[in-house]
């Protein structure tokens, strides 16, 4: 790193200045929620009453719309983590102008902005008077997570060497065996990851759940969004935020032993 | 004869069986409700909220209403500053990625990924607090006199750019990196050693050369960008608000739907340019790498 | 001859292009049959059909009088070693060999007294319980064959086993191989676009060009008698001489005008016609040179030349000599017992001569085959 400073002090300034942009809010936010100062405008002393205040039973929506968040992430990571690993599998397999047609399908989710997405579900939904429920939200988050899972599964199999499929079955296994023992498992990681990402993307969305929900089914991003609303909420918000950063950092640091080590091994 | 059928069947079935479970999913409920968006938008108001029976041009008619005009121009334009400096950030942050040393770049790279994975809407929230009236920060700048007692640091266009900013630059910075990692660093070397300066150097060498991870960041900031809806509510205000906020607005205040499928197709169009130009972009770019692979075989 | 397994006809298109075009031969059982070719003539196509993963557009493929041609690559008695070896990497390296076991349904124990077996077989004992990517490229090799070998296959399939390890290895894997094949007696079918390792392991020889088998022999038939212009330049170095048959003597012996060079002695395996145009093989090592005229005789060629390159290769020397308007390639063994006659070099005046039955007729030339040779012999005007 030092070397690094010496030879390139200007990039190393900007990352600096970019990664002190990145946190400083964090931080501040993290602080405050360890401020007795309601507003925050000063240090009124250490304090852990917002955290109390999350779990006692002024909150006690706030842990239902986790779980509501929870159940519908889990749904739509599973279900998309199927979906995008055959997906993947196609458009490695096959190059042919279905194929180009279906990357355009997959790759559209992701560029396109989440209020497109959704609006356009809210109208489709509406024009066909489907109910706009717990089934309606999961679909729309199934919706937006088949890509990041298919790109994930499809950038582990770009580095997969396809001849120890023809390996597997050169010793004897057939298609199906083949799959189960020597496909799924070295694929595993990619599929963990996609799903993984999804799963996130599923907890954090709130654009397009706040279009296509109706009434009542609040998820997490929306109660907090609910919240934001009233000044007086502030510091509860913050501890929440808290918890859940250092839930991601623990989460994230995680991830990268897991596929470090599944990498190495 | 037959004995082609029998071989390019099974084949052709099974990429059918695998293409169609995503496929199909993304057709029902990406691309025709996509579609939709600009059918309904001819349609009238329903009585209640949702569509009317019968086409309209209405809410097209309703399109000419002055304060649009201003609000998509300031959508364009915040975005596309938001955009330029995005890249002027991760450019030196992914040459410093793709130059450092393998434990250096995973602890920067896991620095620049954590945010991404933290919920946007508590980031966004953070800087709410943040630029808050009352906040703390607010009152430092006010007492160190870098502000005057009556500027306010929340709900104008300039706090929908920093926030815009915060928010993009991880998406600017990991292509580029992605690009970076590529990249041959002794062509800099090499540049500095036929008397290029080291700004240069990086201008006339390192630039050109990541260029494709600079349109993919390009996609990758401006197309969220245009279509930001949570950031221009909580820290724009009514002089911040962009095109995502005029379609809430329809749906949830008025709830002339026709009308906000209007703004939304406007919207499509207005973030379908970029994705069609790198589209193009990409395209050039794999013909001319195909006919040289060609010319080298050959 | 037991024709163990037969190629019958076999031709594999891909679109408009021809990979491999009706191949017959046959391979007997327990020898080592090399597939020796360029980059690209369809020696892996070839392989990929035996082994099942590829079905020919024509012909069949018989093991033991069975047409294995349709069947599945799982159920073939067959097994390869990959060209990059294809280890199972999330597996150790017992389960990656005990993986076709596994996949017969073999009792447990069973499996582990034959794995055992065979990691003492390719001396790798202390290393089964690693993944692949914790050892050598040379071990991965000897992981690849002893996974494949423990299978018992009637045909073990090498796909160029040894390209990607450094020389030194290479050879050294080469002469384990050879242990390994004394040991089991399986027949092996080896893959390889490098002459030296084909000559060195196998007891016969296919030469492939463009798809097309060019001939089958032992090695020392295919580097003595090359029936083409292209088995003559790909198996080693040579000079090719063109020219016109002025009388067919005998039998045995024609003479011939070389253009350039003269009159010259050939050899004829097949009856040759005055006036016939024909293209000579002569390898380097066959030529002898030397600063004064051979003494004469009926059954030697000799003309004379201008040393015009000296290169020294470190067990010998090669020289490149002018004969009219002809480069000619001759070799000099550094053997000490002629100490006392002068080496020649640069500029010097030089007599070559050779064994008119040293030089091989060639049934076909083709003029781009003399770029396949090392130097190839106009380099300067
Ligand atoms: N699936 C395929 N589709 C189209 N062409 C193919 C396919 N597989 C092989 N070929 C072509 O067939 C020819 C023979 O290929 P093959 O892999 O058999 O060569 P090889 O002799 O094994 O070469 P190498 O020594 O490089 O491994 C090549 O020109 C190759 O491009
Ligand atoms: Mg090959």
């Amino acid at each position: 790193m030092s070397s690094l400073r010496a030879r390139h002090p200007i990039a190393v300034f900007a990352t600096a200045v970019a990664l002190l942009f990145l946190y400083f809010p964090i931080l501040v936010l993290v602080l405050n929620s360890f401020n007795a100062s309601r507003y925050g405008a000063s240090w009124e002393g250490w304090s852990m009453r917002w955290y109390q205040l999350l779990f006692s039973n002024h909150s006690r929506d706030i842990w239902q719309s986790l779980r509501l968040s929870l159940v519908i992430g889990v749904v739509a990571s599973v279900v998309s983590m199927v979906f995008g690993t055959i997906a993947a599998w196609a458009l490695n397999r096959y190059r042919t102008r279905l194929q180009q047609a279906h990357f355009g399908l997959i790759y559209l989710p992701i560029v396109a902005p989440d209020i497109l997405m959704g609006i356009s579900l809210a109208i489709f939904f509406v024009t066909l008077n489907v109910e706009r429920n717990l089934w309606a939200i999961t679909v729309a988050h199934i919706t937006f997570c088949i890509s990041y899972v298919a790109l994930a599964v499809l950038a582990r199999l770009q580095d997969f060497d396809g001849l120890v499929v023809d390996a597997a079955r050169d010793l004897g296994a057939n298609r199906w065996q083949t799959i189960v023992r020597v496909v799924v498992p070295l694929l595993a990681p990619g599929i963990l990851a996609g799903g993984l990402l999804a799963f996130t993307l599923s907890i954090d969305d709130f654009v397009i759940t706040f279009f296509v929900k109706g009434v009542g089914f609040d998820t997490l991003p929306l109660k907090i969004y609910s919240m934001t609303k009233h000044t007086k909420e502030m510091p509860v918000i913050n501890a929440l935020s808290t918890l859940l950063l250092t839930f991601t950092f623990a989460s994230v640091w995680w991830i990268q032993r897991l596929t470090r080590t599944r990498s190495a091994t | 004869m037959s004995e082609l059928r029998r071989k390019t069947n099974p084949e052709r079935r099974a990429e059918w069986w695998t293409t169609l479970p995503s496929a199909g999913w993304l057709l029902i409920f990406f691309a025709i409700p996509t579609l939709l968006i600009v059918v309904m938008s001819f349609k009238p108001a329903g009585p209640y909220g949702g569509f009317g029976e019968g086409w309209s041009l209405k809410a097209w008619v309703d399109m000419g209403n002055p304060s649009y005009p201003t609000v998509l121009w300031r959508t364009i334009r915040l975005s596309l500053a938001a955009t330029l400096i995005c890249i002027a950030l991760g450019l030196p942050v992914g040459f410093l990625l793709g130059r450092s040393d393998a434990k250096t770049r995973s602890i920067l790279l896991l620095l620049v990924v954590v945010p991404f994975w933290t919920n946007f809407l508590i980031r966004v929230y953070a800087w709410k607090v943040l630029l808050h009236p009352s906040g703390f920060f607010r009152e430092t700048l006010v007492s160190f006199g870098v502000i005057g007692e009556n500027t306010l640091l929340l709900y104008n266009e300039w706090a929908v750019l920093l926030v815009m900013v915060y928010a993009y630059v991880p998406f600017a910075i990991l292509p580029i990196y992605a690009s970076a990692e590529k990249f041959d660093f002794a062509l800099l070397d090499a540049a500095r050693d036929l008397g290029a300066s080291s700004i240069r150097a990086f201008w006339l060498v390192f630039v050109p050369g990541v260029s494709r991870g600079v349109m993919a960041a390009v996609v990758m900031v401006l197309i969220p960008a245009l279509g930001s809806y949570i950031i221009p509510e909580l820290v724009g205000g009514p002089t911040g608000e962009m095109i995502g906020n005029k379609i809430a607005q329809r749906v949830f205040i008025d709830r002339n739907w026709p009308h906000a499928a209007a703004l939304a197709t406007v919207l499509m169009i207005v973030t379908l340019l970029p994705v069609l130009f790198a589209f193009a972009q990409e395209k050039r770019e794999s013909i001319a790498v195909g006919k040289k692979g060609g010319d080298a075989s050959s | 001859m037991s024709e163990f397994l037969v190629f019958d006809g076999v031709t594999k298109r891909f679109g408009d292009f021809v990979a491999v075009r009706e191949a017959s031969f046959a391979i007997e059982k327990g020898e080592i049959f090399a597939l020796l070719g360029p980059s690209g003539c369809g020696k892996t196509t070839l392989l990929r059909m035996l082994a099942g993963f590829i079905e020919p557009d024509e012909g069949r493929i018989l093991i033991e009088g069975e047409d294995i041609t349709k069947l599945p690559p799982e159920r073939r008695p067959v097994n390869t070693v990959f060209q990059s070896y294809a280890l199972f990497p999330h597996l150790t390296i017992r389960d990656n060999i005990g993986f076709g076991l596994k996949m017969a349904k073999r009792p447990k124990s069973e499996i582990d007294s034959e794995v055992d077996r065979m990691l003492d077989l390719v001396d790798l004992t202390e290393h089964g319980d690693k993944k692949p990517d914790r050892i050598s490229g040379g071990q991965k090799q000897r992981v690849a064959i002893a996974r494949a070998l423990v299978n018992k296959p009637r045909v073990l399939l090498l796909d160029e086993p040894l390209a990607a390890l450094d020389l030194k290895l290479r050879q050294r894997l080469l002469v384990e191989l050879d242990d390994i094949h004394d040991e089991v007696g399986i027949t092996f079918l080896y893959v390889t676009h490098d002459q030296t390792e084909a000559m060195a392991i196998s007891d016969r020889i296919a030469v492939m060009q463009r798809g097309t088998l060019e001939q089958i022999g032992t090695p020392a038939e295919i580097y003595e008698a090359p029936v083409n212009s292209f088995v003559a330049a790909f198996i080693g170095d040579t000079n090719f001489l063109r020219g016109k048959v002025v009388t067919a003597t005998d039998e045995e012996y024609s003479q011939a005008e070389i253009e350039g060079v003269g009159e010259i002695r050939l050899f004829n395996d097949r009856p040759l016609k005055p006036g016939e145009e024909i293209a000579l093989s002569l390898r380097p090592e066959k030529i002898r040179i030397e600063s004064h005229a051979p003494p004469t005789d009926p059954g030697l060629n000799a003309i004379e030349g201008i040393v015009e390159d000296v290169i020294y290769l470190g067990s010998m020397t090669r020289y490149w000599v002018r004969v009219g308007d002809q480069r000619i390639a001759a070799e000099r063994q550094h053997s000490r017992y002629l100490l006392d006659e002068k080496l020649p070099s640069w500029k010097d005046r030089v007599w070559l001569s050779w064994r008119a039955d040293d030089g091989c007729v060639l049934s076909d030339f083709a003029v781009e085959d003399t770029e396949l040779l090392s130097i190839p012999p106009d380099e300067e005007g």
